[in-house]
């Protein structure tokens, strides 16, 4: 991972009537790093997504791609991007080559060889020459990451790029990015609402809610550590954790306490020699879906918009 | 720019509907050529020759000089028209019979419409297509400018105007060889001083040039329909019914001045060659500025809201 700043989201707004979707977003992207995009249904991903990729005008702001602004110079910024925004919609009643050789002209220098070396990545050679009306989604996802890499993009930015695919699908499409960030340090950007996805794929989340990007963390940051304790009497084993000194959250059927791994044998003969009975002693990761949940106040939909 | 035709050209053509137009024109062109044939082998030969049919054009052009409403190019045309009617009876030179393949080629830029008809449906769909389909988002995310890639499809449409401009005249050319053949006769022209023979096929070639303006302008107008409403249907709808009902209100508006601007009163350029103009004291080159001024605007309006437009299809 070179670190190198590809991407700059500056100070992004975009107001479409009165409403304001977007509000002064800030982001870097760096090469060969995997940046997740997270948010609740209307927090402004796809927004972001199609300002990025010259689908619409900011408002205010400007997004910088290799240093060169999407406003002032788009055939330059977008040269070495890759796009997949939402459905990768292709033309139906020509065969998945003809829709390539067709994406390929529109870049500068992709040839016959590269469009046949991207044919065989996606592992699509065999039903290439179909046409497009014919395939599966399975199927029309892989062309749709095809005519992303046609152009040996530096930045790839995905908008749910794994709706309709089959866990395995999944699974390789993620084991596919993965190679590309490291390999080609490509950076990439995607938004998804698999959470558990975007952890087992992503080096780093950004959250937005609102149109506001509230957070920005790296997932395997440390966490605190936590175990979780299920005792009885329960009262009494609260009793007694609190007595040691822990802050004691109730959890479930038990509690939940803040203490790294050392302390938890010395934690245990004291519950034991005070006579309570254990069943469960465990480490506790908070998953990213819980702290998404907390984060952006559970499931309702971008509360601000509907008020 | 010519990657950007050649892939618009592909996407056309890989389209059936394409297909399907080419092949309806050249069945309806085979049909046309066919029940010409037909209607002459049924219907008793002509009781007037020639000669008779001459003299009375010549009276008839003459009719046409006294009248003192016609304007400055169809005082030229019937003033020819008399001349060649004049020479022809003088000279014994026989004009061609309508089933002959010099004739049908004369009047083959009557069959432009049906150009048109097809270019409206291809013009209005060229853009409005790539919307319904969803596939604008994966063409304007390229290394192109936006009007970059609206040019490459209005010259699409215009190309295929000429293709089947060219299938038109080709079709119309063969049928009629096939079925009347080569006629005898002379093709006669008024060169404002003397009848000379000209070369029906140059004529035929301007006529059609002329006619195209039409397709020109009409095309146009659905290339930028298509391309404010994302709608082909709509695009389609209103270019046809304003192709027939435009022409017919040149006539309603006849007595006011502001027909001397409105667009239909210009689209049919060989009406300077015909004689036929519902508005005699228009010229040439009035209606090439007023067709180029409407052009402009079509085509402001089309870039612009291409340029301009957030794309949330
Ligand atoms: N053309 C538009 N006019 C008005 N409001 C719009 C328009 N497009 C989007 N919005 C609003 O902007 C907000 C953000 O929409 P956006 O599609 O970016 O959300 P998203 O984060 O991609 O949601 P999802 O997770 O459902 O895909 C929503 O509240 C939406 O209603
Ligand atoms: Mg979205």
């Amino acid at each position: 991972m070179s670190n190198e700043k590809i991407v700059e989201i500056r100070k992004l707004s975009k107001t479409i009537g009165k409403k304001q979707i977007i509000k002064n977003l800030n982001l870097d992207l760096h090469k060969g790093e995997i940046t997740g995009f997270l948010g609740p249904n209307g927090a402004g991903k796809t927004t972001t997504i199609r300002m990025m990729v010259g689908l619409m005008k900011p408002t205010h702001g400007d997004i910088l791609i290799g240093g060169k602004s999407i406003r002032t110079d788009f055939e330059g910024s977008i040269e070495k991007v890759g796009v997949i925004v939402e459905n990768p919609e292709m033309y139906k009643f020509m065969s998945g080559y003809k829709n390539l050789v067709h994406f390929a002209r529109m870049h500068k220098g992709v040839t016959k060889a590269r469009i046949d070396e991207v044919i065989q990545q996606v592992g699509m050679q065999n039903r290439i020459k179909e046409k497009v009306g014919s395939y599966s989604l399975g199927m029309r996802q892989r062309l749709g990451l095809a005519q992303a890499l046609l152009n040996n993009p530096e930045f790839l930015i995905l908008d749910e790029p794994t709706n309709g695919l089959d866990p395995a699908g999944i699974r390789e499409f993620r084991m596919y990015l993965r190679k590309v960030a490291r390999e080609n340090d490509v950076a990439i950007f995607v938004s998804s609402h698999l959470l558990s996805e975007i952890e087992l794929l992503c080096d780093r989340i950004a959250i937005i809610q609102n149109g506001e990007l509230i957070d920005i963390k790296n997932v395997n940051e440390h966490q605190q550590s936590r175990y979780y304790i299920e005792a009885k009497p329960s009262e009494q084993a609260k009793q007694v954790l609190e007595e040691i000194g822990f802050t004691v959250h109730p959890h479930e059927n038990g509690y939940l306490i803040d203490t790294e791994a050392e302390h938890i044998p010395g934690a245990i003969k004291l519950l034991t020699a005070a006579g309570v009975d254990l069943y469960a002693v465990q480490p506790h990761r908070t998953t990213l879906e819980d702290q998404f949940l907390e984060m952006t106040g559970g499931g309702e939909i971008a509360q601000a918009h509907t008020k | 720019m010519l990657k950007l035709i050649q892939n618009e050209w592909m996407k056309l053509w890989s389209k059936k509907a394409t297909w399907i137009m080419a092949t309806l024109l050249i069945v309806i062109l085979l049909a046309n050529a066919g029940i010409t044939k037909w209607i002459e082998s049924t219907s008793p030969a002509p009781e007037i020759g020639w000669q008779e049919m001459e003299e009375m054009n010549l009276m008839s052009a003459q009719d046409q000089l006294q009248n003192p409403d016609i304007g400055p190019a169809q005082q030229d045309y019937y003033e020819g028209q008399a001349a060649i009617a004049e020479y022809r009876l003088a000279n014994d030179a026989e004009p061609f019979k309508v089933e002959s393949l010099q004739q049908q080629v004369l009047d083959g830029h009557m069959m432009l419409s049906l150009v048109t008809l097809f270019t409206v449906i291809v013009g209005a769909g060229i853009v409005a297509s790539e919307f319904s389909q969803g596939t604008i988002k994966m063409l304007l995310t390229r290394p192109v400018k936006r009007w970059k890639i609206l040019t490459s499809k209005y010259i699409t449409t215009m190309l295929f105007a000429l293709l089947f401009a060219v299938i038109t005249f080709a079709s119309i050319a063969l049928f009629s060889w096939i079925f009347f053949g080569i006629g005898d006769g002379a093709f006669l022209v008024w060169n404002g001083s003397e009848v000379v023979e000209g070369s029906y096929w140059a004529e035929a070639l301007k006529l059609s040039v002329l006619s195209l303006a039409s397709t020109w302008m009409i095309g146009t107008f659905a290339f930028m329909l298509g391309t404010v409403f994302r709608s082909s249907s709509l695009a389609i709808g209103v270019s046809i019914f304003l192709m027939f009902v435009g022409v017919q209100l040149v006539f309603l508006l006849q007595r006011f001045e502001i027909v001397k601007y409105y667009l239909f009163t210009h689209t049919d350029l060989t009406q300077f060659y015909t004689g036929f103009m519902p508005i005699p004291d228009i010229t040439m080159a009035m209606s090439l500025i007023v067709l180029t001024v409407y052009f402009l605007v079509f085509m402001v309006i089309s870039y612009w809201t291409f340029a301009k437009r957030d794309v949330t299809a």
